[in-house]
């Protein structure tokens, strides 16, 4: 805080942003946070922040005060990496700002609303009494009522909405007989919870306030004093988790999540040094305590793997001595299969690091990194800021929450894709192998026998389009991050020309790995958004997809394509994609992008080794 | 805790809530005398005060505190 303080002073604005991000990341008590908030003030909208940053315009619709909550959110949704524009709408009037078309929420246009509603906000109880019956059909009007405003709101701004869901009470008038009684306000809300998540549509997000407030505990998370005084929905004491957790939603909305988990091995997944101990000796599994906490942290572990997080090692090790207790102790839980990356060497890790991120062709700032030893921890830290480290404490009893709670993997949904992405990469590494064996590069392009399919897009396609559009960073010539209410607006639009490709190859299926819009413009076909998915560079997908947006533009009567570069600070691969492609430079746009254009006359298609075929 | 500690360590809260180093307070001091002491930072300065003095302060006291001297009083009352 002094630092921050004194680069402030110094005018330094971009060690003042950096620092002030980085303490927001880790701030745990509420007078820091107000510090950290009016330095934020101070600093104004001045110097450089950070990154490319998206500006997120937000519309706070609270049940309760949200006057003090609003500093702390922007403040931490800054520090997920994206700009906010705050709207807040006055205590109490989210039932008007919603209904009204004329009210400055609607007219605001919000990208997201954050509906912050507490019990209070309850259109109706159950009566003493009711049976589960009448208690379930209360449960449906009251999960209604807000799905309704949810969709009143939606429907006007297509923004994507965080809806609150609610915590138990505070206290239990009826005692334990609650639990059998389902008119009994905590048991109802419960009720009210789980329609809520049954029957939200896509555009609603839940923020899990009951599970929040659960592990913080109920009494904790509720002050009646602040709550008489002001209408507080939280106390000052879980202010920070509260709006922290919103922030990572919003986050996740917007491409902000992680993707990659990086673990150490010794004393992170097992107690003791292999090289050392021996594979007998490290301590791993049931009938010691140690080893059943580590055992527990790789089950944790392991379940992040299995909602699509992958999974690298990056361990000071011989390589024999770290596979080791993969292939013999029955008691790990991890599997050397659960890895798409292995790097067990002696070179610093934060080099390890980068060659795993190049290797997957990820960024670094979709990366977790977590080592039980400070120093490595402080290494990468210094060397990659953008690495996300955990901070371990040393008790590995402790580690799933530690890992839990820094909230790294937050998404907003799960594809098909995200289940299957371990099998994926672990394909990529074959096709790897296979290319170093084969000598020339477009005999082993058609060694792999690909197949793609491509389409305009489709409904059943859409979460997986949307996810795409708002995490791609490297081949994504202008990073227009999109919600899905967007995008299926776009797609229902004839002025637009939208295509994806999925690929397929001998390994298997790479899924859906390409998405272009277009915007028919008289003669023109604009291309507003061009990405792919990394996992397919060098494969021809991209010679393949301007083959068929050529086809497209010349059956809707357009003449010419006309594409952009938009650069940011991940995206040089593309940089030249336009004039490899035969495109020609149409001049310079004001803030470093680049415009070219394409006639299609003449336009002689590319021969890329693919199949298109309907389905595979 | 004697007087002039806590004294000490009201007037740092006070610099840090209200961003003023230099700010001094009195026993008469009160929110008019305060650029920026609201009804907002009013909570924000009785949450730091509850954490800086580990006291809880209850709810007819969170709204009766109108001027200095009485929230020195209070502090000592539950400190001492």
């Amino acid at each position: 805080m002094q630092q921050l303080k004194a680069s402030i002073k110094a005018k330094d604005y971009v060690s003042a942003w950096s620092r002030l991000m980085a303490l927001a990341d880790t701030v745990s008590d509420y007078p820091s946070l107000t510090s950290l908030c009016r330095l934020r003030k101070k600093l104004g909208d001045v110097g450089q922040r950070p990154g490319s940053r998206r500006v997120v315009r937000i519309a706070v619709l609270g049940g309760a005060s949200t006057e003090l909550l609003e500093d702390p959110l922007r403040l931490l949704i800054e520090s997920q990496g994206l700009d906010v524009v705050l709207q807040c709408s006055e205590y109490n009037t989210f039932v008007q700002e919603i209904l009204d078309p004329t009210s400055e929420t609607i007219a605001f246009k919000p990208d997201v609303a954050l509906l912050m509603v507490t019990a209070a906000n309850i259109p109706r109880w159950p009566k003493s009494g009711d049976d589960v019956n009448a208690v379930n059909h209360t449960v449906d009007e009251v999960a209604d009522y807000w799905l309704n405003l949810c969709a009143r709101l939606h429907k006007q701004t297509s923004c994507e909405i965080i809806l609150d869901n609610f915590h138990a009470m505070p206290t239990r008038p009826m005692g334990n007989l609650a639990a059998k009684t389902p008119w009994e306000s905590s048991q109802f809300l419960a009720r009210v919870n789980l329609r809520l998540g049954e029957k939200s549509p896509a555009y609603v997000h839940i923020n899990d306030v009951a599970q929040l407030a659960n592990q913080y505990g109920v009494r904790n998370w509720f002050d009646p004093r602040y709550w008489f005084h002001a209408k507080q929905p939280v106390s000052f004491d879980c202010l920070i988790p509260y709006v922290r957790n919103l922030a990572r939603m919003v986050g996740a909305l917007f491409g902000c999540s992680a993707k990659c988990l990086v673990l150490d091995l010794d004393n992170t997944l097992w107690g003791g040094v292999v090289g050392d101990d021996g594979v007998e000796g490290i301590r791993i599994g049931e009938g010691d305590a140690v080893g059943e906490a580590f055992k527990a942290f790789q089950e944790y572990v392991l379940k992040l793997k299995q909602r699509g997080v992958m999974l690298a090692v990056c361990s000071k090790n011989e390589e024999a001595n770290a596979l080791a207790p993969f292939q013999e102790l029955s008691d790990m839980v991890l599997k050397r299969d659960d890895f798409v990356a292995f790097v067990a060497n002696w070179e610093p890790k934060p080099d390890n690091i980068a060659a795993i991120a190049s290797q997957l062709n990820i960024g670094l700032s979709v990366m977790v990194f977590v080592d039980d030893n400070p120093a490595e921890r402080e290494h990468v830290r210094q060397r990659w800021p953008e690495v996300r480290v955990v901070e371990l404490s040393d008790d590995p009893a402790d580690y799933p929450r530690i890992l839990d709670d820094a909230g790294c993997f937050e998404v907003m949904s799960i594809s098909a894709e995200d289940q299957a992405r371990t099998q994926q990469y672990q394909q990529n590494a074959e096709r790897s192998q296979l290319q170093e064996s084969a000598g020339d590069y477009q005999d082993y392009l058609k060694s792999l026998d690909q197949r793609a399919v491509i389409r305009p897009f489709e409904k059943k396609h859409i979460e997986r389009i949307t996810q795409l559009i708002n995490k791609s960073n490297q081949f994504n010539l202008t990073t227009l991050r999109l919600t899905r209410s967007q995008v299926e607006a776009i797609m229902n639009d004839d002025s637009y020309v939208t295509v994806y490709v999925r690929l397929a190859d001998r390994f298997g299926d790479n899924g859906l790995i390409s998405v272009l819009i277009g915007k028919h413009v008289d003669e023109v076909i604009e291309i507003e958004l061009w990405l792919m998915s990394c996992r397919v560079l060098k494969r021809n997908v991209e010679m393949l997809l301007l083959n068929h947006v050529v086809d497209m533009a010349r059956s809707r009567g357009a003449v010419s394509l006309q594409g952009m570069y938009l650069p940011t600070p991940k995206n040089g691969l593309v940089k030249n994609l336009y004039p490899t492609l035969g495109f020609q430079d149409a001049g310079d746009m004001h803030d470093g992008g680049k415009k070219f254009g394409l006639a299609i006359e003449n336009y002689d298609p590319f021969s890329a080794p693919i199949a298109i075929v309907d389905d595979y | 805790m004697n007087q002039e500690a806590i004294w000490e360590k009201l007037t740092e809260t006070f610099r840090e809530v209200f961003d003023e180093p230099d700010l001094v307070v009195r026993s008469e001091t009160t929110a008019k005398d305060v650029l920026d002491w609201d009804s907002l930072t009013h909570i924000q300065l009785l949450v730091a005060l509850e954490q800086t003095f580990e006291v809880r302060f209850n709810t007819g006291e969170v709204a009766g505190l109108a001027d200095v001297g009485a929230m020195i009083e209070l502090i000592a009352s539950k400190v001492n």
